[in-house]
């Protein structure tokens, strides 16, 4: 190991960086050294983040590179080091769109999916799901739902992002395991709650009732994570859209209450949800308004952005309530952000009246 | 302009949010990259061309966000390092500015602060696992730097003690079966 370290720097002396004018077909050749036993975890994670840096930088394989890559790489499945196991991972998700007969690694990653390594667990559900089609899926469907309800919220993570990509493919499959999800929603991790909601959300989105039943009970109390929450105000503005009776009074004081929040990503999800719903409640509008002059007063590029952006959406719809703030807009006209300066003038010039182009 | 005419639209509810994140250096080379929307940029070719046009737009002004052909790029830089996080021009800019924070924020606690090239390229293959714990095809996976990091930072036994973060000192203790 220490002579690889020297051989290491020696090769950064000369040449300033170990992946400086790297060449495919001799990064390609180094693969055989996966085939040493015992492998050699710091030389073949080197030879790995070579071949991926390659790929990064858009070098193309052939299919029978790739496969041939592909097959040395699970020789590596040997070795216990998880920084090697990491890279090994994300190997085959890289070369699983290139490679042919992937699915010769499911039951290794089955394997490590279900075994004790932590570490191991949550990446190889996502590399797992890379390479699993819909036929394969059923076999592996107890260990998802399982994984579900891990206590490891990364595995839990893991686990529903991966079954909102499998959704696109086989959304049956998927919608069974609501009840799993469901109960992932109130977990106290910040993005197993948010994962959770979106892929209810999305397997829901064309069922009007069941997203009313999801997300009634959520408005109710806080979701403590900011993502869920803004993923909540969106789909409850949609609810909103579609039915302005009586019976979305409830959901709109919901994004007015949101409009309180202390965190600035929430405020601006709620002020955009309320000006761009297709009725606004007027007394709603103002306060939303005045949230957005807030934000174009900030320090922060991006919130300076977000504000100037919303409010020049605004100008055929609420052409009066962005004419009040036209002070806040002229002094965002010399911003430093050009994209904040251009927004900002051409709001002006669409709102403005004779009155304000003396000044 | 399209966005200045454009009648105001709600913010669609889904979790495919990052369209794409990259680290490029102080000539607008790529050093890692990721496009998780086949419809945005599906090519190499066309990946670098907008990198290159992002670059030259970016690299002088260092005002944190920028809308260049119907995405929303925020930003942050560093020495030699600039590192970028981009969503559709419909996307809450303050979300994809969190991810850009954990990106950023991740690399330099791998780096241990010395955010630049040549150390960056040291660690590359942890910079390629956190680009990873980040984001899962566009979905964010994660947003706390620490345990981005705590999942990333694995190979850590041959750093001084003294030279680890709180972090990956602890965490090599509770993985220590004494």
């Amino acid at each position: 190991m220490s002579s690889f370290k020297r051989e290491k720097k020696e090769e950064e002396d000369g040449g300033g960086s170990p992946y400086q004018s790297l060449d495919k077909t001799i990064v390609l050749q180094e693969a055989r050294h996966f085939n040493e036993t015992p492998v050699n975890p710091r030389k073949c994670s080197h030879i790995l983040s070579k071949i991926l840096f390659l790929l990064n930088q858009g070098e193309k394989l052939s299919t029978q590179e790739a496969t041939d890559v592909f097959f040395a790489t699970t020789k590596l499945f040997q070795s216990k080091d998880v920084m090697l196991r990491r890279m090994v991972y994300l190997c085959i998700k890289e070369l699983s769109k290139l490679a042919q007969d992937v699915i010769i690694v499911t039951s290794s990653l089955t394997k490590d999916m279900t075994g004790k390594e932590d570490l191991y667990r949550a990446a190889a559900i996502r590399a797992l799901c890379s390479i699993t089609d819909s036929t394969m899926l059923q076999a592996i469907e107890r260990y998802m739902k399982q994984a579900i309800v891990d206590k490891n919220p990364a595995v839990r993570s893991a686990a529903l992002v991966s079954a909102l990509h499998l959704s696109s493919t086989v959304p049956d499959l998927v919608r069974r395991w609501a009840n799993e999800a469901q109960e992932a929603v109130n977990s106290d991790n910040a993005m197993v709650s948010y994962h959770a909601l979106g892929i209810l959300a999305s397997t829901r989105r064309n069922d009007k009732l069941s997203t009313v039943k999801l997300i009634t009970p959520l408005t109710k109390y806080t979701l403590k994570s900011q993502y869920a929450l803004c993923l909540l105000i969106r789909m409850v503005a949609q609810l909103i859209d579609d039915d302005d009776s009586e019976a979305s009074a409830p959901y709109v004081r919901f994004i007015q209450s949101c409009l309180g929040h202390k965190s600035e990503m929430i405020l601006y999800e709620a002020a955009h949800a309320i000006l761009n719903l297709k009725k606004t409640p007027r007394d709603l509008a103002s306060s939303a308004v005045s949230v957005l002059q807030l934000f174009c007063g900030s320090s922060k590029a991006s919130l300076r952005l977000a504000g100037a952006r919303t409010l020049a959406r605004l100008t055929s719809k609420h052409p009066t309530a962005v004419a009040a703030c036209a002070v806040d807009l002229e002094n965002l006209i010399s911003d430093p952000n050009r994209s904040v300066a251009t927004l900002a003038v051409t709001t002006l010039l669409a709102t403005g009246a004779e009155s304000s182009v003396d000044r | 302009m399209v966005y200045t005419t454009m009648e105001g639209a709600l913010f669609e509810p889904t979790l495919y949010i990052v369209k794409g994140m990259c680290i490029l250096d102080n000539d607008g080379n790529r050093v890692l990259a990721k496009y998780y929307d086949k419809d945005v940029l599906p090519t190499a070719k066309e990946q670098k061309a907008f990198e290159k046009n992002l670059f030259n737009k970016t690299h002088r002004a260092n005002s944190e966000i920028i809308i260049l052909d119907g995405l929303t790029c925020v930003y942050k830089s560093n020495v030699d390092l600039f590192f970028y996080v981009m969503g559709s021009s419909h996307e809450n800019e303050l979300i994809l500015q969190s991810v850009l924070n954990a990106l950023y924020e991740s690399v330099s606690i791998l780096l241990r602060r010395n955010v630049e090239r040549r150390i960056l390229m040291e660690s590359l293959d942890a910079v390629m696992l956190a680009f990873d714990e980040i984001c899962d095809r566009g979905v964010i996976l994660d947003s706390d730097p620490t345990s981005i990091v705590g999942r990333a930072a694995l190979r850590t036994e041959d750093v001084p003690l003294g030279e680890q973060t709180v972090v990956q000192a602890l965490y090599n203790i509770m993985n220590t079966n004494y």
